[in-house]
């Protein structure tokens, strides 16, 4: 596959994108969380998904687009976490910044 | 850690755009995809010889299809294509050419094109003897009809080689190659051909060996034509060798005396046995007409022309053959020449001359018995005869000054009965003949030279 990513290169980057910014937004986004019972069964399928990948069973065509879809999602989940860490990183940092103005105002007064 | 679980629960809402954008790209890239994977697998196999070799690819599965000329052949060639980056799975379905047994192969010659048939067992053979038979044959069309099998037997190659040299010897017919036995069959295309084809097939490769070979050889023809306005003798044809290409000559000289020989004679092997013996006769009978044709094909003679009187016809027709060696067969298309007009005696005579002046009656030597080339010309003499019924002619008989003149005298006289007897014979009356021998009583040369010798010994005839 990786022999063949000069073909989708723009897509796999476009889904790593992709993912940075939904993982940026996740941190302060107030969507609904998908459940615990909901995430074990994504994770089962997809699991499942990549079972089907590596075990080569799903023949000619869909094949391929299993494989490219198992690529730009794990990349997009890549991507994700990227983001979230990120953000994470940077909400963190200004609220500590905050917080340290503040007691240097409060003590200052 | 706890928070990236928590957080990936919001992840969610971005796998909308994924999964569209996973179906463009998956819409786009596929055909491409596709299209470099066939590219790949094709070169990977550039070097790998296969038959029918069909390569297709669906996703990153490539489905491999091809006749193998080997087990190790075919499991390569698989492997190369499993090597190839970015494909999956191969769908094996090559197998072995199919062997052949026994293994045949063939190449037919007709009027227009040569077919190469039967079995080849590699593609290059095949090329390659394609392409020796387009350099061998020059123009002629050549037709691919082989297949490829498995089994082929060791040298095949320098075999059919060298039988695809034999095929431009033919003018049509077939040579068959069964594993290490060759059958060939056909005309060759030029006398000597069947001989050179045989001498060719020494040379067939260690285990090869001909079963049999049907090559006959084209007609060997000689032909004579005699002209009679243009007053030449037209040779042309072929002679076994030089020898009786010189003896053919020397006798058409002798026997057409007035006849200017034109020589277009080839020689060439193949000629059939006694060639010499029937030739020559012939030449004799064809002298002896007014114009005339004579074809030699094998061993059949053919002779078609005039004669120049009733009785000389019948001679013809019925006294050849019987000079002819063993197995010679003579056909005779003789019909007689219409008689000239009538002379009176002084144009008779200054015939006779001019007749006599061209050519001589010869006889054996020392004896009084007419040499049989010498028949055209009596023929002729016998046609003047006719023309001039009402004259008498003294046939005179003369000798050269050698030996004692007794003897002389009674053998000028023998051979001027024996012209008279051969005349007479010829249908015409003996009444009107007087024999008469001079001995050597009246020589035209002197007698101390050969040539003034042979100037003296002859027959004149002096019309009374």
């Amino acid at each position: 596959m990786a022999a063949l990513a000069t073909f989708f290169w723009g897509w796999l980057l476009t889904a790593a994108l992709l993912g940075f910014g939904m993982g940026w937004i996740a941190v302060v986004h107030r969507a609904q969380a998908v459940s615990k019972a909901w995430m074990r069964w994504l994770a089962l399928l997809a699991a499942a998904l990549v079972a089907a990948s590596f075990t080569r069973i799903v023949p000619g065509r869909f094949g391929y687009w299993l494989d490219l879809f198992l690529v730009m999602f794990a990349l997009y989940l890549c991507g994700c976490a990227i983001g979230s860490w990120l953000r994470d990183w940077v909400v963190t940092r200004s609220t500590l910044a905050a917080r340290a103005a503040k007691s240097a105002q409060n003590d200052n007064l | 850690m706890h928070g990236l679980f928590k957080w990936s629960s919001k992840w969610w809402p971005g796998v909308i755009p994924l999964v569209i954008f996973w179906g463009i790209a998956a819409w786009t890239s596929t055909a491409t995809v596709e299209g470099d994977l066939a590219a790949r697998s094709n070169a990977a196999l550039k070097d790998t010889v296969l038959d029918k070799r069909r390569i297709s690819v669906d996703g990153r599965d490539v489905t491999f299809a091809a006749n193998a000329f080997s087990e190790d052949g075919r499991v390569s060639a698989v492997a190369s294509v499993e090597a190839v980056p970015g494909v999956r799975l191969v769908n094996d379905e090559t197998r072995l050419v199919p062997e052949a047994k026994p293994f045949v192969w063939s190449a037919e010659r007709d009027v227009v094109r040569v077919t190469l048939g039967g079995n080849s067992p590699l593609p290059s053979s095949r090329s390659k003897l394609m392409e020796a038979a387009k350099a061998n044959l020059g123009g002629v069309e050549v037709v691919d009809q082989m297949g490829l099998a498995r089994g082929a037997p060791l040298r095949f190659d320098s075999a059919t080689a060298l039988l695809l040299d034999q095929i431009g010897k033919l003018k049509d017919g077939r040579i068959t190659l069964t594993d290490t036995k060759v059958n060939l069959s056909g005309m060759a295309r030029e006398l000597g051909g069947r001989e050179a084809i045989a001498a060719a097939l020494k040379n067939l490769p260690e285990g090869y060996s001909v079963a049999v070979n049907d090559i006959r050889a084209p007609p060997y023809v000689f032909q004579a034509y005699k002209d009679p306005v243009a007053l030449t003798l037209t040779l042309t044809g072929y002679v076994p060798d030089n020898n009786v290409h010189a003896a053919v000559v020397a006798a058409a000289g002798r026997k057409f005396f007035s006849e200017k020989v034109v020589d277009n004679l080839k020689a060439s092997i193949g000629a059939p046995s006694g060639f010499a013996a029937a030739v020559v006769p012939a030449l004799g009978a064809l002298s002896r007409l007014s114009t005339g044709t004579l074809v030699v094909s094998d061993r059949e003679v053919k002779l078609s022309g005039d004669a120049l009187h009733d009785a000389a016809a019948n001679q013809i027709r019925g006294g050849l053959g019987r000079d002819f060696p063993q197995g010679w067969q003579y056909k005779a298309e003789i019909s007689v020449k219409p008689a000239s007009a009538p002379v009176d005696a002084t144009v008779c005579q200054q015939l006779f001359a001019e007749l006599l002046s061209k050519g001589r009656i010869r006889f054996e030597s020392g004896r009084a018995d007419i040499v049989s080339d010498s028949a055209g010309l009596l023929d002729r003499l016998i046609e003047t005869a006719m023309r001039c019924p009402t004259v008498n002619i003294e046939i005179a008989g003369h000798t050269d000054g050698d030996g004692d003149e007794a003897a002389n005298q009674t053998l000028s006289e023998k051979r001027a009965q024996a012209v008279m007897d051969y005349l007479v014979r010829a249908g015409l009356p003996a009444s009107r003949f007087l024999p008469v021998g001079y001995g050597s009583t009246q020589p035209l040369a002197g007698n101390d030279t050969e040539d003034g010798k042979a100037q003296n010994r002859r027959i004149e005839f002096v019309v009374k």
